[in-house]
């Protein structure tokens, strides 16, 4: 436990320092993010109240959706590098570790962007006020949406560094797997902002969904990260 | 000791190495030799954990001669054509890095010695300074400081002396006189034999062992 933990640190301070020092990283998907909402809200312009907490979760969504997908993608960018990702492959490392330090560093690159995707979302298409759009419980389904796409996001960047269908291989899986965690999430916020339910009538629903994709997402990507990073 | 026995790997549909059985032994080099294309480095990654064997096994036998559970705990792999280094952080930062990935403790000042063996103790080299903007030779110099920082039994050293100066050569030198005296095993792939010569030296003849 005290190697799995030490490890996991090492890994994840390595990668806590390489995104600092290389802020464009995670600035380029939440520059892209800001100018998709800004077309939307100029594109949609007033908008009748009835009718905007819809545009709200089909728009932050989407943006979320893309500036996700381009953050995850370069997630093992760095470890490409000078053969840093297979010198690592040489080392006893703990699957596990190494796959949980990713996921956290994913998560967090993730809320760096999602959160200020929500939050301006609703001040540039919500600019006048008249309903509240940004609540805690559609916080709650869009972490734990983030939750399920960064465990896809960590594999199918390892992925993409072992397969020769490198670029083309993560739009091609991340779209299919990423359709059920996009739809319960965008069904659950909408049934919080339009039908005004809360978030445990929605658990036996669209939330429950949601809550069963990521923890099968996340298992099945723990397991498979181990056979990714094997002798090949 | 590393005991390879019946080693067989194909790529595609090639045979690259053919039930090939080796032992490398404590205290000595052993140096594998062979036409480009014969499989030395596919034979070095093979042995570091990258590939796959198609057939035979290696391993790794500890002093007691029971096999290893994990080899890659005693072998520390340089690849030929790259060093393994985190572009964007620092001569200390990346050293920090690989030796707490096997958990070894990994202080300032144990770093600081070994980076002034490699003449890169300099304040403004080992800190705050990315090892991106290092030269060829720092880098290199760089990796075999990490090699030495690692501190285990079994070295797999492709192409070690690319871009070394004499002083680097020197240096490697001393490293590896010491990791022999200390029974450490070490297998090298290099082109550039004559400042191996004054090692206890045993050449595997990949051709020759194709042949056979």
């Amino acid at each position: 436990m005290k190697r799995f933990l030490t490890q996991y640190r090492a890994l994840l301070w390595q990668a806590l320092q390489v995104e600092w020092s290389n802020s464009e990283r995670w600035m380029s998907p939440l520059l892209f993010s800001t100018t998709m909402i800004l077309l939307f809200a100029f594109a949609f312009g007033k908008v009748d109240v009835a009718f905007l907490p819809q545009l709200y979760i089909a728009a932050t969504y989407l943006t979320a959706s893309f500036s996700l997908q381009i953050a995850f993608s370069r997630v093992l960018e760095p470890d490409t590098q000078d053969r840093v990702f297979d010198q690592l492959r040489t080392y006893p490392i703990s699957p596990s570790a190494w796959f949980l330090s990713k996921y956290t560093i994913v998560i967090l690159l993730g809320a760096l962007i999602l959160l200020p995707t929500l939050f301006l979302s609703n001040l540039f298409l919500n600019n006048e006020g008249p309903v509240s759009l940004l609540n805690s419980s559609v916080l709650i389904v869009a972490v734990l949406m983030l939750l399920s796409l960064g465990a896809i996001g960590v594999l199918l960047s390892t992925m993409m560094l072992r397969s020769n269908a490198k670029q083309i291989l993560y739009p091609l899986l991340y779209f299919p797997l990423t359709v059920p965690v996009l739809l319960s999430a965008v069904e659950s916020s909408r049934m919080i902002l339009v039908d005004g339910k809360d978030l445990s009538y929605l658990m036996s629903s669209w939330l429950g969904l949601l809550v069963i994709f990521g923890i099968m997402y996340f298992t099945l990507c723990l397991l498979l990260f181990g056979e990714l990073v094997k002798p090949e | 000791m590393l005991d390879i026995k019946l080693l067989s790997f194909r790529y595609q549909f090639k045979t690259i190495l053919s039930q090939l059985s080796f032992r490398a032994v404590t205290g000595e080099i052993l140096h594998i030799t062979g036409p480009n294309g014969s499989g030395k480095t596919t034979l070095m990654s093979l042995l570091a954990g990258l590939r796959k064997e198609a057939g035979g096994t290696i391993e790794y036998r500890l002093p007691s001669g029971k096999a290893a559970e994990d080899r890659r705990t005693y072998v520390e792999y340089l690849p030929a054509e790259a060093n393994a280094l985190f572009g964007k952080m620092d001569a200390m930062s990346n050293l920090r890095f690989w030796r707490k990935l096997r958990n070894l403790e990994a202080s300032d000042a144990s770093i600081r010695a070994v980076l002034k063996k490699w003449d890169l103790d300099h304040p403004l080299v080992r800190q705050n300074f990315p090892v991106e903007s290092f030269s060829t030779g720092m880098k290199r110099r760089l990796a075999l400081a990490r090699l030495e920082l690692s501190e285990t039994p079994c070295w797999l050293l492709d192409e070690p002396l690319y871009g070394l100066d004499t002083k680097g050569i020197e240096t490697f030198q001393l490293m590896l006189d010491e990791h022999l005296k200390k029974g450490g095993i070490t297998i090298i792939v290099s082109h550039d034999i004559t400042p191996l010569e004054r090692f206890p030296l045993r050449r595997l003849d990949l051709l020759q062992e194709a042949r056979a």
